[in-house]
């Protein structure tokens, strides 16, 4: 786990260095990819590690979405914003997996609910949070629903704007600011619960949508 | 960003995948980056000298064959 923000360097990088870094690798410059890569994986993992919860599974989509990257290098817009587009593929790997996901788990939900042992277990984010603040944030988040937990990632954590962030989930900045302040809330509702001591229900079932 | 829950958000910490593996995600895409590099461009060679000669041959001979045809089409039709 790091505490580094080196990952935030790019997103305050200036428009022309990134049209330059997309113009590179349409070139195919695999030093442009580095610098890219240096820039976003960080940002990239943390955000589908808090999505999946799952660091394998955020492993191999982060895996996926670099290698889509690579496929689509010649073909990107003169005019890419590097950002949301890897947000974009992420968000939308991490959906195709969870939709595959649910079709296998449906299954076997009869036998899950049977199953005698709690199911809830602590984020990898949960185990290793230095302070009881960042646990219970970490607790609360894993309990929202996938469709707002993913509006507070890419805003809150991952820095993007409203706009980049509607682009992202592919939904009207309007429609972001809405999905924003019921998430917002949701997430001081889990908070106070989870201040109280009461115990926090829910968790990801469903996965995000258009 | 004013809102101070977003504020903390943004302060948790953030996560990397194992050194290894993202070494092996960078590597990985860079050699298919590489792979995909547009080819060296073509230096096109002079064409042998044959071919210069073959042409011209070839393009009197169907011109000959071409005034042939219209020359018995006008017969045919009777005309001069």
């Amino acid at each position: 786990m790091s505490r580094a923000r080196s990952s935030r360097v790019i997103s305050s990088v200036d428009r022309e260095t990134e049209l330059a870094l997309v113009e590179r690798l349409r070139r195919g410059d695999a030093d442009a990819f580095d610098e890219v890569y240096e820039g976003f994986n960080t940002r990239l993992f943390t955000f589908l590690l808090r999505l999946s919860r799952h660091r394998d599974v955020a492993e191999d989509l982060l895996e996926e979405t670099w290698l889509r990257l690579v496929k689509h290098a010649r073909r990107l817009r003169a005019d890419t914003r590097l950002g949301p587009w890897l947000f974009t593929v992420a968000r939308n790997l991490y959906v195709s997996y969870s939709r595959a996901r649910m079709l296998e788990d449906s299954a076997a939900t009869s036998l899950i609910a049977l199953w005698p042992y709690s199911l809830q277990r602590a984020s990898p984010f949960e185990a290793v949070a230095a302070g009881e603040l960042e646990r219970r944030f970490e607790r609360a988040l894993a309990m929202m629903p996938a469709t707002a937990r993913e509006v507070l990632l890419l805003v809150g954590v991952a820095g993007l704007d409203h706009s980049d962030a509607a682009d992202v989930c592919g939904i009207t900045p309007e429609a972001l600011r809405q999905r924003l302040h019921r998430a917002r809330e949701t997430l001081s509702k889990l908070l106070e619960q989870d201040a109280a001591g009461a115990p926090l229900l829910g968790g990801m079932t469903s996965c995000p949508t258009r | 960003m004013s809102d101070p829950l977003i504020q903390r958000l943004s302060a948790l910490p953030m996560a990397a995948p194992t050194p290894a593996r993202a070494n092996r995600i960078r590597m990985r895409c860079r050699a298919r980056l590489l792979k995909q590099a547009p080819p060296e461009p073509r230096v096109f060679a002079p064409r042998p000298r044959t071919a210069h000669i073959w042409q011209p041959v070839i393009a009197m001979l169907g011109a000959a064959y071409l005034t042939a045809v219209v020359v018995q089409a006008l017969r045919v039709y009777g005309l001069p």
